[in-house]
């Protein structure tokens, strides 16, 4: 059992995803069937490998105290000023992102297949450097490399838009692409800038996150306008590309339109993952590594955590295309997230890291099923659709579980992070900021309340017009040129469906059951890298509460 | 102080032979090609010219290790010019395949348009471009320099003129050859200026003169080497394809040949940067040790010089990154592209620059907060010299495929009239779904060009990597404001990588062309085979330098150090080491 060591194993479910992009390739002339199915076998494999990995995690008591798990390290670009390795681990902020982005490969594979037939060894192939991009980017020990992954995934999620995307696909593809790669660049100039004051605070050219995280917490940049405000302007940096990739308010536009036009695979890992990437970077490096200017904007983010909300949730009530209202409620789902992070309270943090996972599962479900929506019906439009149930019962039930996901219905696993985010928020708003700020966080705290209530309302509205009332037809004009097949026939969820809907919903149970089986991994290494904001943002609500007045003696009576 | 009069009559020996025995092969091959032409048949041409290459290699091979610095007879052999020696036989050859197209063919002049093949003249022309840019790499005196720039720039008219016989090419020529000759003259302009300080051509005299504190010389210096050295910058931006003389770019690589183009966009940068480096040399003084004063006068000028090629820098990555979003023609939006990665390129120079401007004895960036005495160096030159060489692998990979996939068909139905003639692949559009009628050829350019763009983990990334650390290391620990040396240089690197933001949009049109639209249009490609192992070859060592970055970059490392101890002082071991160097 011991034998594969963890460090083998680690690298064994990154390169995986690899060795069965080449298989995938190379069978590429024996047709659709050999090549998905080894597609699918592939993504079998890494999942179970993956999955095996996080048991071995669990039950490394060192690992679940906070160390680092299979460390791997080759040095790559080493020399000069450079000290840049394959360095790879995981720990408690990662372990469960990396397991998602190895759960959700089985779902893209499984939902294109049948609705992907042209070239479809490209296809998987681009998959599955994606899902070893994504496992990389949460692997990823080296500043460098993380950067690598990080900017990595935006190629095969590029051709994925572009090649089998819809309508809009081209445009999707370069909008999406220049958008985030605007934004990364500056965080690219950000981490360059806190490897070099590491270096010439430390003495040593590191790279290594760790050891970064460990020299600015020893040497932290300076947060006044003697130094230049370099933690603000190295903070804002990071902020440029995360943001994008999270997406906040209002550096969104890009999402809608990818999300649309992306094949249902693309979109499964976008939502799922990729939009991650940019919350786990800011638990990553700007929290641990940058806490004063983190607490001196945690207000604002936590603001525009809230925008997103309202929002993404009023954008969403009035969109008529079930995937862009989905793509919509993501934008309001992030915004739960980051309002969350930058609460900076130890509850509203872990659900944040939790809701992570629960968006991860729920959002990519929905997009999977309406994906299958479009297959059935040729359309997404809602006012198109109607008495879905009566015809696929079993997708209906899925697409109503995800949806009591994502709307927080307690007994799944939304309801868990929600919560948590919520009351952390009303925690932070009652008990841990001065006076002046109180108002202020009180009113986004209940704002945030009220966006749930939008949230449930577009959800179950949307699922009410698609799913119930009469059987309705798709008009047959402007369908693309398929004469009648019988649209009011039963059309069930087929096996390949069902396995890619099972595990998702297997893990919106679970989580929803004993979210403490999942809290508990991520505790410690959340509460390390969110330690030292929370204590620069109780140090400034100090500085601005007022020290409490001398009652004035000239108000005494004589 | 080392005599003057000692080094300015250095003595021509044997040994500065032996020293450029790998350019006087390429010189005899060029000799060969030329008359082979009448008894080997004409097909000899590029074998002549592969041969010659190969054989200059196995000399260059002989030459002593690169640590060492022998300068005899204005020749300067040091680490800096083997790495320029190698780049520039490393790329000849690749070029050498491109521009034969079909290593065999013979010249066919089809009426106007490109001419296929090769004929001897053209490849004993393309060998003597390649010993005088190599000699341009060894040159340790301004004559020498000169002439290896002259040999440089003739032998590129007349390919200008051979390729393609219409009026494209002609206008290419014509403008080639006019904005050549204002540069040469401007840089002869500055080395005039020079030996005017120097007494001397020679640069290592020049260099020992502007360290003397003499009031005459410093005087001098003070008038004439700003002069000097603003000339050889504007006279560098030519062969860079720099602002201000960009913008001669776009319409030559339009007017010529997907080869020339692919030597056109190479080549001269290499001697661009070459010249830039040997001049900055001249006042760059090793930073660490109080023997090696920066003179006074130097050191004004080179204030001057790190705050032009910054400015230079910025507007010309813009510019050409800005010009390059409206363009239809493929080689014109190359030509733009080549622009912007010659402001690539500059900021190394500035950065360089900058560090010579720093005083003697105070290295680069404010040590004063540290407390551990380590030094950051990433030198200027390095990133500049690592980021030409990723630049030109992708650059010669994309004209290579280019060359290579030739002609496509106009879209023709069959019984629709006589099937129209064969079209040169020119706009992005002719591009249209190349994915599907060639693959690989799809698969290198997209390589390529994202590559170009700065995506990781491709060598272009490592060459802005390398080009954003150095300039964000410059005054490290200053605060940054709009009037610091720190806050010049932050923005740099953030107009540096904006940059690559927007350069992403047209590299990314060229894909979408190629990978989402779809054509009924058949390509031929019918460029010969040469081209696309060229275009192989590009990509093989495309993802080699992906993979092992390190070796490519300590070269330039190597390089770039040995540029700034072009001063006769004994001081290159007294560099701060740096652990894991």
């Amino acid at each position: 059992m011991n034998a594969l060591s963890p460090s083998t194993h680690l690298l064994l479910v990154i390169a995986a995803p690899l060795i069965g992009a080449i298989v995938a390739w190379l069978f590429r002339s024996w047709g659709l069937a050999a090549v998905r199915q080894s597609a699918a076998n592939t993504a079998i494999v890494t999942l179970v490998l993956a999955g095996w990995l996080v048991v071995r995690f669990l039950s490394d008591p060192a690992a679940m105290a906070g160390e680092p798990y299979g460390l791997v390290e080759f040095p790559w670009l080493v020399g000069g000023i450079f000290d840049v390795k394959l360095s790879l681990g995981l720990d408690g902020l990662s372990i469960w992102m990396f397991a998602l982005s190895a759960l959700l490969s089985i779902t893209a594979v499984f939902v294109s297949w049948d609705a992907i037939r042209d070239r479809p060894a490209g296809f998987y192939v681009l998959l599955l450097v994606l899902e070893a991009a994504m496992l990389g980017v949460f692997a990823a020990r080296d500043v460098i490399l993380f950067y690598v992954f990080f900017e990595f995934t935006l190629v095969p999620l590029f051709f994925l838009i572009g090649i089998w995307g819809h309508d809009e696909r081209r445009k999707a593809a370069v909008k999406f692409f220049i958008y985030t790669l605007a934004g990364s660049v500056l965080t690219f100039l950000g981490l360059l800038a806190i490897i070099l004051w590491n270096a010439s605070h430390t003495g040593t050219v590191t790279f290594d996150i760790a050891a970064l995280t460990a020299a600015m917490k020893a040497h932290p940049m300076p947060m006044d306008a003697g130094g230049g405000w370099l933690q603000l302007i190295v903070f804002l940096a990071l902020l440029a590309g995360f943001a994008v990739k999270v997406p906040i308010v209002p550096l969104h536009t890009w999402l809608p339109l990818a999300h649309v036009e992306a094949p249902t695979g693309g979109s499964v890992d976008l939502a799922g993952v990729l939009l991650k990437i940019g919350i786990y970077g800011f638990l990553r490096f700007s929290l641990p590594m940058l806490p004063e200017a983190s607490a001196l904007a945690a207000p604002w983010l936590f603001g525009l955590g809230v925008v997103g909300i309202i929002y993404g949730a009023l954008v969403a009530l009035v969109q008529t295309d079930l995937k862009r209202l989905i793509a919509y409620s993501s934008v309001s789902h992030m915004g739960y997230i980051v309002m969350g992070l930058f609460a900076l309270t130890p509850v509203a943090t872990e659900g944040a890291n939790l809701q992570l996972i629960n968006h991860g599962l729920s959002s990519a479900g929905l997009f999977a099923l309406v994906g299958m929506i479009y297959e059935r019906f040729h359309t997404r439009n809602i006012a198109s659709l109607g008495g879905i149930a009566s015809r696929a019962p079993w997708l209906t039930v899925f697409f109503m579980l995800f949806t009591f996901s994502s709307i927080g219905l307690p007994g799944l696993n939304g309801f868990v992070g929600e919560f948590m985010i919520l009351a952390g928020s009303f925690q932070r708003a009652w008990s841990g900021v001065a006076p002046s700020f109180s108002f202020a966080y009180l009113l986004m705290a209940v704002t945030a309340v009220v966006g749930v209530v939008l949230g449930a309302w577009y959800m179950l509205w949307a699922v009410e017009r698609a799913f119930f009332g009469p059987s309705r037809e798709p008009p047959r004009s402007g369908h693309d040129g398929h004469d009648g097949h019988g649209h009011a026939d039963r059309c069930d969820l087929k096996w390949h469906e069902l396995v890619a809907l099972a595990p998702l919903a297997v893990f919106v149970l679970w989580i929803g059951l004993t979210p403490a089986t999942f809290l508990r991994p991520a505790a410690p290494a959340i509460r390390a890298a969110t330690q030292a904001s929370a204590d620069a943002f109780a140090a400034r609500m100090r500085d601005a509460t007022p020290t409490a007045q001398p009652i004035a003696r000239t108000a005494q009576l004589p | 102080m080392i005599p003057l009069a000692a080094l300015t009559t250095l003595p021509t020996s044997l040994e500065s032979f032996s020293l450029v025995a790998p350019e006087i092969a390429l010189v005899v091959a060029a000799l060969v090609a030329f008359l082979g032409g009448a008894f080997l048949g004409l097909r000899s041409g590029w074998v002549i010219a592969l041969l010659g290459i190969a054989a200059a290699w196995a000399l260059a091979g002989g030459q002593p290790a690169d640590a060492a610095t022998i300068t005899s007879g204005g020749v300067r052999v040091d680490g800096f010019s083997t790495f320029i020696r190698w780049l520039v036989l490393g790329l000849g050859a690749l070029l050498a395949l491109v521009q034969s197209g079909d290593l065999f063919a013979t010249a066919v002049s089809r009426g106007p348009g490109i001419r296929r093949g090769g004929t001897c003249e053209e490849a004993g022309t393309f060998l003597l471009l390649l010993a005088g840019l190599s000699l341009v790499g060894v040159a340790g005196d301004l004559v020498l320099l000169f002439v290896g720039l002259e040999l440089v720039s003739i032998p590129t008219y007349i390919l200008l003129a051979l390729k393609r016989i219409d009026a494209h090419g002609q206008e290419a020529s014509l403008k080639y050859f006019f904005l050549s000759l204002v540069s040469s003259s401007l840089f002869l302009y500055a080395a005039v200026c020079l030996y005017g300080i120097g007494g001397s051509t020679d640069l290592q005299s020049i260099a020992a003169r502007l360290q003397s504190t003499d009031a005459k010389i410093a005087g001098m210096a003070t008038v004439l080497l700003p002069a000097a050295l603003g000339m050889a910058m504007v006279g560098a931006a030519f062969r860079l394809a720099a602002v201000p003389m960009h913008f001669y770019a776009p319409d030559v690589y339009e007017g010529t040949s997907p080869g020339n183009a692919a030597l056109l966009s190479t080549l001269p940068k290499v001697a661009g940067v070459v010249v830039l480096a040997r001049l900055l040399g001249l006042a760059i003084a090793p930073d660490t040790t109080a023997a090696a004063q920066v003179g006074p006068a130097a050191q004004a000028s080179l204030d001057l010089l790190w705050k032009l090629a910054v400015v230079i820098a910025a507007v010309t990555m813009t510019v050409g990154n800005v010009m390059a979003l409206w363009q239809r023609n493929l080689r014109r939006l190359l030509g733009c592209s080549s622009i912007a990665h010659a402001g690539y390129l500059l900021v190394g120079v500035a950065v360089a620059a900058a560090a010579g401007a720093t005083q003697a004895g105070q290295p680069l960036g404010d040590t004063t907060a540290l407390d551990t005495g380590w030094t950051m160096v990433l030198g200027g030159m390095t990133s500049s010299l690592f980021y030409l060489a990723t630049y030109a692998l992708a650059t010669i990979g994309i004209f290579g495929a280019v060359a290579y996939l030739g002609h496509r068909w106009p879209e023709w139905t069959a019984g629709s009239g006589p099937r129209p003639p064969r079209e040169e692949i020119a706009t992005v559009d002719d591009l249209d779904g190349l994915a599907s009628t060639n693959p690989v050829a799809a698969f290198a350019i997209a390589a390529f060009l994202l590559s170009l763009a700065g995506i990781p983990p491709l060598p272009g990334f490592w060459g802005k990597l390398s080009l954003a650390a150095s300039a964000l290391q410059v005054d490290w620990n200053a605060a940054i404001s709009l009037d610091s040396r720190r806050g010049w240089f932050v923005g740099l690197a953030v107009v540096l990588v904006l940059n690559a933001a927007i350069a992403a949009a047209y590299y990314l049109r060229i894909i979408s062309a190629m990978y989402f639209k779809t054509t009924k249009r058949g390509v031929q490609a019918d460029g010969g085979i040469a081209a696309g192992l060229a275009m192989l070859a590009c990509l093989v060592l495309v993802a080699a330098v992906t993979v092992q970055p390190r070796r490519l970059f300590m070269a330039a490392s190597r390089a770039g150090d040995a540029v700034s101890g072009t001063l006769p002082v004994a001081v290159a071991d007294a560099r701060p080491t740096i652990p894991g160097r």
